[in-house]
């Protein structure tokens, strides 16, 4: 089984830096809400506590619905996604492999865009590993919704508009968990920041596990 | 009620071990019922679905590779089974080398490169093996696909239309193809008429009104 899951992020993976318009796209609006912010609020109030890391969350949501949406668009372009469930254990792999893949993708974009926060609002982390250490449960937390959202709207023509709607609700307290988790990483409060993290750790493997028990029967 | 089913069976050789069956079956898609308590029995040899666009040749092995939902009835089918679908099934970013190879390792049939460079080689694709399949045409992508059927010998296998896009020389190819298959496979085509392909079948069945019609058998 696992053998296949990573075949299947493989192969996600190299298309993905064949044809990199998703990610390129993701990583480009990350850039321009950070840069956006900070020119609309000013750097003083996009530096206020809590501010800044919200902004990300959120970015990195919407960056995960981009790149989880052209994902399935190319499954879906030659009926390449009927060639995987065909295949013996295809459904199964089928979304433990999207998920992989997709939050290397975010793991890029949340990289980039959280660097250019700290550059740009001039940011001091008092605790960057538990910063890393928040982000990284986030980004592997946020797919599991987004992509169970794409494959159960997969044969709709309001898609795109759909799955933000059905994630954003489920998905809302892992973006305070997150939140709330990088703003006490970079005042210094480790408690808090453990805590937090903790949650969305929680989050994600329940998430997780929702997906893996419904994406193999209602994928279509 | 007497299913269609029914006389399908009937219409198999008495020693002939089905490989593949769908029993009963009912499929259901936008509340229409596009097939009918349909059973359909595959032996090995090749068996020809025959019927006009819209007959439910499509939907019979698309539930035979287990890609619709029966409403009711069983399907019955080994875990190797090829599923080629009326479009090629094969990811845009990737070459047509790639997604061969994705799918050999995928089945566990790792190993074999030179299976893969020879079956490009087959269905003509030497020089066009590493280009990323969007940037070929449709005909050479349907080659690719059917290039699945050196590099991932099963024992049931599904083809919708195959010969759609394929140029005289393609055709020609994959009639070959399938007089070369091993005996032992079951080989389901679904077209809306091929005379060549109905020449080669073993069994042949007409698909319409939700129902599945025996319509000929070899001795």
């Amino acid at each position: 089984m696992l053998r296949r899951v990573l075949l299947v992020a493989g192969r996600e993976a190299r298309a993905d830096r064949r044809q990199a318009d998703g990610l390129v796209a993701a990583i480009t609006f990350m850039a321009v809400l950070v840069l956006l912010l900070s020119l609309v609020v000013g750097p003083h109030v996009a530096r206020e506590r809590g501010v800044a890391p919200a902004l990300f969350w959120v970015a990195l949501l919407f960056a995960a619905v981009i790149t989880a949406q052209r994902s399935f668009e190319r499954e879906l372009a030659d009926d390449a996604l009927d060639g995987v469930l065909a295949l013996p254990g295809g459904r199964d792999a089928l979304y433990a492999g999207k998920l992989l893949a997709i939050a290397g993708s975010l793991a890029a974009v949340a990289l980039i865009g959280g660097l250019l926060q700290l550059v740009f609002l001039d940011l001091d982390v008092a605790l960057p590993g538990h910063l890393a250490i928040a982000a990284a449960l986030g980004v592997a937390a946020l797919p599991p919704i987004v992509v169970l959202d794409v494959v159960l709207t997969l044969r709709l023509r309001a898609r795109a508009a759909l799955v933000p709607i059905l994630a954003l609700p489920v998905l809302l307290p892992q973006l305070v968990a997150g939140t709330n988790a990088v703003t006490a990483a970079i005042a210094g409060d480790e408690p808090t920041a453990v805590a937090w993290s903790l949650l969305i750790l929680a989050f994600g493997v329940i998430y997780t596990v929702l997906g893996l028990t419904i994406v193999p029967t209602a994928i279509e | 009620m007497e299913s269609t089913v029914a006389s399908a069976r009937s219409f198999a050789a008495p020693d002939a071990q089905p490989l593949a069956a769908l029993r009963e079956a009912t499929v259901i898609l936008d509340d229409r019922a596009v097939l009918r308590r349909i059973d359909l029995e595959l032996a090995a040899g090749i068996t020809v679905l025959r019927g006009p666009n819209g007959s439910g040749k499509t939907t019979a092995l698309r539930a035979l590779a287990g890609l619709v939902p029966l409403a009711r009835g069983s399907r019955d089918v080994p875990p190797d089974v090829l599923y080629l679908g009326h479009r090629p099934q094969l990811l845009h970013g990737l070459t047509a080398r790639e997604n061969l190879r994705f799918f050999r390792d995928f089945r566990g049939g790792g190993g074999r490169e030179a299976r893969i460079a020879a079956a490009l080689d087959r269905w003509g694709l030497h020089a066009d093996a590493d280009r990323p399949v969007e940037r070929m045409s449709a005909g050479q992508r349907r080659r690719a696909a059917l290039a699945r059927l050196d590099t991932e010998p099963c024992t049931v296998v599904l083809l919708d239309e195959p010969f759609a896009e394929l140029d005289v020389a393609a055709a020609e190819l994959l009639l070959h193809a399938l007089r070369e298959a091993p005996p032992t496979a079951a080989i389901l085509v679904a077209t809306h008429g091929h005379a060549e392909i109905d020449a080669l079948a073993a069994r042949l069945f007409e698909v319409g009104d939700g129902k599945v019609t025996p319509a000929r058998q070899r001795p």
